[in-house]
């Protein structure tokens, strides 16, 4: 059993990471495709340490990247916070999937954490696209969770936090 | 606490989220800063000397153009001052980098490496060679976000340089990097091929600077106004240069005047001296 210390620096620097590969300047056709790298990482600390990360953790998170990327105070606050809830309220029935239904489910998550960013962008007056692209980056993740999944639990594993 | 937003009661912590923010901003910068690097590094003799001819060759006509445009510009500051009207004065400009672009597709945003340390206010006009780029949204301590006349809700004044016809230019809604030129009626005398310059109405941008050129008029006969799209001038995904105006974009009547007196003076003088 690691030091509790440990796990809350990893779970930090994970964060970071997943900041950083979403403010990471990518070519203007991928922008639409880019993955919710922070829900990930967030969906994967909630299932495996919810004791830790809840969705006080996701809120502060998502903060985070308001203040990163320039936008509205709070929309990804609220964005992150909804998906760290519905995973908490999954928790117990995602532990017990295989990756490739995690991955379905995962997809529906971030399906409802887009189209709450679309609302408010729309109660807000910001702007947005017109068509249904903006769910793309909810397809992207669910590509994405498989290979999330191993990573960050070979991470943990060799860290013995399990 | 989004509506808090809304009313301005969180820019302290703005300002302070902006400065821990730095850091992240200059990781992520990181892979293009070491890009260019290798760039400059493995480069050939051969390239270089070409390029050195190439830059030669265009600073000679810049410098010839300039010239012509010096002696154009106390000319025409002269035949405003005879019309009472403000001239067009030099303006200061602090230059910058673009360190980042905004994560979020729909909104045309970029960051830029000065911040309110260096003197950037909100409302900043930025300029880029080519053409204007936009203008200064979010005044962090050590970076700021600029918003580009191509977002969908900004709204650039321009006029027609040929003829000075006035328009107001939005960032398309469907491409996101042309402009569409709004409420346009079908009689006013727009061409394809046409450029259009900030008009500086709205004290935001500087007059005279150019912004787009028209690359389509649609005229329908049922339609109140007419469809008219343009590109801007301005080289947005090839640039990382760009430049702040230091100054207010629109001086003050007297200063204005009295600067256009002052070089009528010099140039009397200068005639004086001529004759001589």
């Amino acid at each position: 059993m690691a030091s509790p210390a440990l796990l809350n620096s990893l779970i930090a620097l994970t964060f970071i990471a997943a900041a950083l590969l979403a403010i990471v300047p990518v070519p203007e056709w991928a922008l639409y495709y880019r993955p919710e790298w922070v829900a990930l990482v967030l969906v994967y600390w909630v299932i495996n340490h919810p004791e830790r990360v809840g969705v006080g953790v996701a809120w502060l998170v998502g903060i985070m990247v308001d203040a990163l990327t320039g936008s509205l105070f709070g929309l990804h606050a609220l964005g992150l916070a909804l998906v760290a809830y519905l995973t908490l309220r999954l928790r117990l029935r995602l532990r017990l999937y295989t990756v490739l239904q995690q991955a379905s489910v995962l997809l529906v998550i971030i399906g409802l954490q887009l189209l709450l960013l679309q609302w408010l962008q729309i109660l807000f007056d910001l702007p947005r696209g017109a068509s249904m692209i903006y769910l793309a980056p909810a397809i992207s993740s669910a590509l994405l969770w498989p290979l999330a999944w191993l990573l960050l639990g070979g991470l943990a594993r060799s860290l013995d936090l399990n | 606490m989004i509506a808090d937003q809304r009313f301005g009661y969180m820019e302290h912590a703005r300002q302070a989220l902006g400065m821990a923010a730095a850091p992240f901003h200059w990781l992520a910068d990181t892979p293009a800063r070491i890009g260019s690097s290798f760039n400059d590094i493995f480069v050939n003799r051969a390239d270089l000397i070409e390029e050195n001819g190439r830059l030669r060759e265009e600073l000679l006509l810049s410098q010839q153009r300039l010239l012509l445009a010096e002696s154009l510009s106390v000319e025409n500051n002269r035949l405003l001052a005879l019309q009472n009207a403000s001239a067009l004065l030099e303006q200061e400009v602090l230059p910058a980098e673009i360190i980042n672009v905004s994560p979020d597709p729909y909104s045309r945003r970029i960051l830029i490496n000065k911040g309110s340390r260096d003197g950037v206010f909100e409302g900043q006009a930025v300029l880029e060679a080519n053409g204007l780029m936009g203008q200064v949204v979010q005044a962090m301590p050590f970076a700021s976000w600029v918003l580009l006349i191509t977002d969908a809700n900004h709204v650039t004044p321009v006029e027609v340089s040929r003829n000075g016809e006035r328009a107001l230019a939005r960032g398309s809604q469907s491409s996101g990097t042309e402009l569409d030129l709004e409420f346009v009626i079908p009689t006013q005398d727009m061409e394809v091929g046409d450029t259009l310059i900030s008009s500086g109405m709205g004290l935001v941008y500087p007059k005279n600077y150019p912004v787009a050129e028209i690359i389509s008029v649609s005229r329908s006969p049922g339609q109140p106004y007419a469809n008219i799209k343009a590109r801007p001038k301005a080289q947005f995904s090839s640039t990382r240069h760009v430049m702040l105006v230091l100054d207010a974009a629109n001086t003050d009547y007297a200063a204005a005047v009295s600067d256009a007196a002052g070089i009528e003076e010099e140039s009397s003088l200068a005639a004086v001296n001529s004759a001589n």
